[in-house]
């Protein structure tokens, strides 16, 4: 069995086109990346000793760890009077005061109120925001508790567990982060390049009506199905994780610093009620995992699609569809309030922060279920039912 | 004829061609909204005032509306004079109502004059080429600027097959013998080309047809910044001529975009490589580039978009830094003429490669389909957020926008300092927080509790959130407001929310900047609410706005909003301009005035209206909801009136004092 998917895998994947498409979407994705780190961080302006991003890295030293009195002391002391200076807008606009750290006192301010004061001011608060909302979430158990309403008593004691302990110890930049998160770019590149790759598994043996000759073989059957279904769930699982780490790397080389993987996911403000408790660069690997199962649920659905038809037309068109109609609807309602329809669409599983970026929870036979944990459920059920009806709907073999 | 019959009947050709027009159709019928929902409202109103400045702004127009303004708000502060003098038995009935008959008049079309007067303003930025004009049909049609999702499917579909599926037999070998096989590829491409026209033709037709149905498209003659779309554009072209350039622009996008794939599909010899291809080559630059270099690229893409050559530059200033940055650069006509010509080239080799590698096609048997239904299923887009609607009845309960609520033994209070709201039991002082997710407000100060309406068992509050994750100004914003109703029950504090809607545009969907019109705007200003199992009225200073609950359905309704406001699950019971009590059916639509009560404050409960009189010197007065048994219950001068379970509250206007009357009191007996 392992000899005939590794077979189908060389027959299917292995291919120059497919090669070439792979490296094409590869540098097209660090392109975008890159691109993403010019149009959106304000310290992309070179490195001459006055850019932000030279005076940035110079004070990090300084404030970079764990967050003390002394430090936040030192901060004010040097924003305050610039705050104080500028407030009126009467201060020199000069581009070349030697006072200043970037030539300039608004821009000074600017860098240190954006890349330093707001940050500091935000993790140094988490930790009451979290016990006020803990608090809350404990009072809201105990009334619920009374009125006899166990579902949201049990809610509510996970959002208290979830939040009693959450604190920000320590200061780092979290920028890079914020972008990482929230870049979808690549997951429509993964998509159709398994949409590519998928369509053609069964199809190309119905072009040519090999498929007839293959059912005289004496694993032509069922097994030769199977086989090519494990041989495209690894060629998906293995392009969604391939993407995922081109673009942790991506990120990494085009701001320049991997730093900051240390901070709790809430760190970043687009992720203050976060649904689970972990470090960034655990939340990176746990995003890639949670991707790579859309991108094989989704795939194992356009597979099956393609099992109807003898060409690639139809089940490409027919995926593609389904997959613009589910990311923009997966889009347009990441931020709505209806939890089901964020958990049945596959496309949450791919762009997840729409799952795991809030504290959600759906209604399971009276428990609360965090969304992502329903959606990864459904992900598997339709993915698991998507290969049960192929190998069901397969050709038996004669012999 | 053998190709004709072949591309259109085997292939589905003409089965594809329907299906693309059929969902055109529709996906424009579904998901129209107009640009200026006021414009449309007041359409009466607003043309009568077009009607005299329609053209370029001239100083006799100018001039015009200046006065205009100047005389309309003389009329309203004559009409609230006049009002005053005629309560205060200054002025006989007669003259009052002569004089008001002759103010009303003045004022018939002011809401039309609000709409005209925005568009004024929007004119004075530019009067060399900006014109008065109704706009939501042209914005309609040159507004969008989005890719054409069912057309690109339907060239997808339609083009592919035409060379791949010969490939896909290896027939192509064996055409290689047929004697007539030199004119197969020149009507294969003539009629695929022909097709592709046919198809983008008819959508422009159809696009035109229905809006020039549901909004009129008229004075094609005015220059394109007059519609705000192309405000700063330089190009010096009519509404009409760029409606047919965009036009043009698409139908040759569509054509390159086919001879684009035809000429992958020789070359690759498989469907899947060229309809990767085909999607690639418009959808990831679409999603993935700024519209400044989509604009700029020879590809289909940008013809297929079309309106962006004739859209000028937008510079947006960065909130931090204050420096300008140009979201789009606009496109000058030497680089659109220069983009022409190469992507004409381009499509000149293409159709020479094809010549080159195809010869002597023969006609080839395809397959019949039977699954076609699969592919029309899976367009069906959905784009909006659903609003929930159990069907239950909330009845019983009286809303008016003046009294504190005191419902279920519960009190609302507010914080003074945090503006968080509470729950508070009358009885135990335990106080409970709103909402009651224990998140909600925690950790952003960009979400919050708007306004709320008590409808026992139910206490119903609305919220706004608003998120963001990029705080630089770009090619696509990430800031998103929503509005959302929450029903909470007061017997077991289970929370539901019952209506969701985003109401600000700001977000781009994978950097595509999608429009979602002025329509729901009243939602981030409004200041209550109240509602019933079919519909949500949210209050603004504008008026009150009426929401299906089952469809979101949005219509404005003609009530002025400076007085009391009372609802009582059926009518909506206001004063109007004349300061007399009037009811609005909700239901059926229709307006009853009290012509006996003329109230300067009411308040009502499940049974009577409360209400203190103009007529005499501010009297509070009671009376059935019917304006029938008038009883006198205060003879004390009053300001306002307010009422709850037990009592009526009245102000005095001298001392300025709360009087308490008992709702069972002596001169209420009558009544009970």
């Amino acid at each position: 069995m392992t000899r005939l998917i590794k077979y189908e895998f060389y027959k299917l994947f292995c291919k120059g086109s497919i090669l070439a498409v792979l490296l094409l979407f590869s540098v097209l994705n660090l392109l975008k990346i890159q691109n993403e780190f010019r149009s959106y961080s304000y310290l992309a302006d070179g490195n001459n000793s006055r850019s932000w991003s030279s005076v940035y890295w110079r004070l990090y030293e300084d404030f970079s760890g764990e967050i003390t009195a002394e430090k936040i002391r030192e901060l004010l002391d040097l924003y305050q009077p610039l705050a104080t200076a500028t407030a009126d807008m009467t201060a020199s606009t000069a581009l070349d005061n030697p006072d200043t750290m970037t030539g300039n006192l608004y821009s000074d301010r600017n860098l240190l109120d954006k890349y330093y004061v707001q940050p500091m001011e935000y993790f140094y608060h988490y930790r009451a925001c979290a016990y006020r909302a803990a608090e809350r979430a404990k009072e809201n158990a105990a009334i619920y508790g009374e009125q006899g309403l166990t579902y949201e008593m049990r809610k509510n004691v996970l959002i208290y567990h979830l939040y009693s302990d959450r604190s920000i110890q320590a200061f780092a930049y979290r920028e890079m982060y914020n972008y990482y998160l929230n870049y979808d770019f690549s997951g429509i590149l993964v998509l159709f390049l398994c949409l590519y790759g998928i369509v053609g598994t069964f199809v190309c043996e119905k072009e040519t009506q090999m498929d007839m000759l293959l059912l005289t073989n004496l694993k032509g059957g069922k097994e030769t199905t199977l086989a090519k279904i494990a041989a495209a769930a690894l060629f998906a699982v293995g392009v969604a994780l391939w993407f995922s780490v081109l673009d942790y790397a991506g990120f990494v080389f085009s701001f320049g610093t991997a730093k900051g993987g240390n901070l709790p996911l809430y760190a970043v403000s687009s992720f203050s009620t976060a649904g689970i408790n972990c470090c960034l660069w655990q939340y990176a690997v746990l995003s890639a995992v949670t991707r790579a199962l859309g991108v094989w649920a989704l795939s194992m659905a356009f597979l099956l699609i393609s099992m109807f038809w003898h060409n690639a037309l139809i089940p490409f068109v027919t995926g593609l569809g389904t997959a613009l109609c589910l990311m923009i609807a997966g889009a347009s309602q990441s931020c709505s309030s209806n939890v089901w329809l964020k958990i049945g669409n596959p496309y949450s599983l791919l762009a997840n922060r729409i799952l795991f970026g809030r504290t959600e929870f759906i209604d399971f036979l009276g428990y609360p279920m965090p969304s992502f944990r329903a959606a990864v459920i459904l992900a598997l059920i339709l993915g698991a039912a998507s290969i049960g009806a192929m190998m069901g709907l397969s050709k038996k073999n004669y012999y | 004829m053998f190709e004709v019959k072949k591309i259109m009947l085997h292939q589905r050709g003409l089965l594809y061609i329907a299906l693309v027009l059929l969902l055109s159709t529709l996906w424009l019928a579904l998901s129209d909204s107009p640009y200026n929902s006021q414009m449309e409202q007041w359409k009466t109103e607003y043309e009568w005032y077009l009607n005299k400045v329609r053209g370029y702004c001239t100083e006799e127009s100018s001039l015009y509306l200046e006065e205009e303004a100047k005389s309309l708000a003389e009329a309203r502060e004559k009409q609230a004079d006049l009002l005053e003098r005629f309560y205060d038995g200054q002025i006989s009935e007669s003259t009052y109502k002569q004089e008001m008959q002759e103010t009303e008049m003045l004022l018939e079309h002011e809401r039309g004059f609000e709409v005209i007067y925005q568009q004024y303003l929007y004119i004075c930025e530019n009067t060399e080429n900006r014109c008065f004009l109704r706009t939501n049909g042209w914005m309609g049609l040159l507004g969008g600027g989005t890719l054409h999702l069912v057309l690109f499917l339907g060239i997808l579909l339609l083009t592919t097959p035409v060379f791949c599926s010969e490939y896909s037999c290896q027939m192509d070998a064996l055409i290689l013998t047929a004697r007539e096989g030199q004119k197969s590829v020149r009507s294969k491409l003539l009629l695929t080309i022909g097709t592709v026209l046919f198809l983008c033709v008819s959508i422009s037709l159809l696009e035109y047809a229905f809006y020039s149905i549901r909004y009129g498209l008229p004075n094609g003659d005015y220059p394109i910044q007059s519609i705000p779309c192309f405000g700063e554009s330089h190009k010096d072209i009519s509404l009409f001529h760029a409606y047919v350039c965009v036009g043009l622009l698409r139908l040759f996008g569509g054509v390159f975009l086919a001879v684009f794939l035809m000429f992958v599909s020789v070359l690759a010899k498989r469907y899947a490589i060229t309809l990767l291809t085909g999607a690639a080559s418009v959808l990831l630059p679409y999603i993935g580039l700024s519209e400044t270099i989509i604009y700029r690229l020879p590809l289909p893409l940008p013809f297929l978009l079309g309106t962006g050559f004739f859209t000028g530059d937008m510079v947006s200033r960065d909130a931090l830094t204050g420096d300008e940055k140009i979201i789009f650069a606009e496109v000058d006509m030497t680089t659109l003429l220069i983009l022409l010509l190469v992507s004409a080239l381009l499509c000149t080799l293409a159709i020479a490669g094809i010549f080159r590698c195809n010869r002597n096609k023969w006609q080839m048997k395809s397959r019949k389909g039977k699954h076609a239904f699969v592919l029309a299923a899976t367009l069906i887009l959905t784009l909006t957020l659903t609003g929930c609607f159990d069907g239950r009845e909330s009845k019983g309960f009286v809303y008016n926008s003046s009294a504190d609520y005191d419902g279920m033994g519960y009190e609302i209070m507010q914080d003074t300092e945090t503006f968080d709201y509470y729950l508070k039991n009358t009885s135990t002082g335990k106080a409970f927080s709103i909402p009651r997710s224990p998140i909600f407000g925690a950790f952003s100060e960009e979400e919050k509790v708007l306004c709320y309406c008590m409808c026992p068992p139910y206490l119903y509050y609305t919220t706004s959130v608003t998120e963001s994750y990029v705080n630089r100004v770009g090619n696509y914003n990430s800031d998103i407001t929503k509005v959302s109703v929450v029903e909470l029950n007061l017997e077991t504090f289970e929370e539901k929310i019952v209506f969701e809607q985003v109401t600000n545009s700001g977000r781009s969907l994978f950097g595509i900047d999608y429009e979602t019109g002025d329509q729901w705007q009243f939602l981030d200003l409004h200041y209550a609410f109240f509602l019933n199992s079919d519909s949500i009225f949210f209050i603004g200073n504008d008026g009150i706005t009426q929401v299906s609950r089952r469809d979101k359905g949005i219509e404005k309704l003609n009530i002025p909003t400076n007085g009391t406001i009372s609802f009582d699950g059926e009518c909506i019971f206001y004063q109007n301009e004349r300061s007399l009590l009037t009811r609005y059916d909700v239901a059926v639509g229709e307006t009853y005035v009290y012509e006996t009560i003329a109230a300067s404050d009411f308040c009502m409960d499940e049974q009577f209206i409360y209400y203190v009189s103009r007529t005499d010197g501010g009297c509070v007065y009671a009376c059935g909801k019917d304006g029938g048994g008038k009883e006198l219950i205060s003879d004390i001068p009053a300001m306002s009136v307010t009422c709850d379970a037990k009592n009526i509250y009245v102000l005095a206007k001298e001392s300025g004092k709360q009087i308490v009357l008992s709702k069972y009191s002596a001169k209420l007996t009558c009544f009970y």
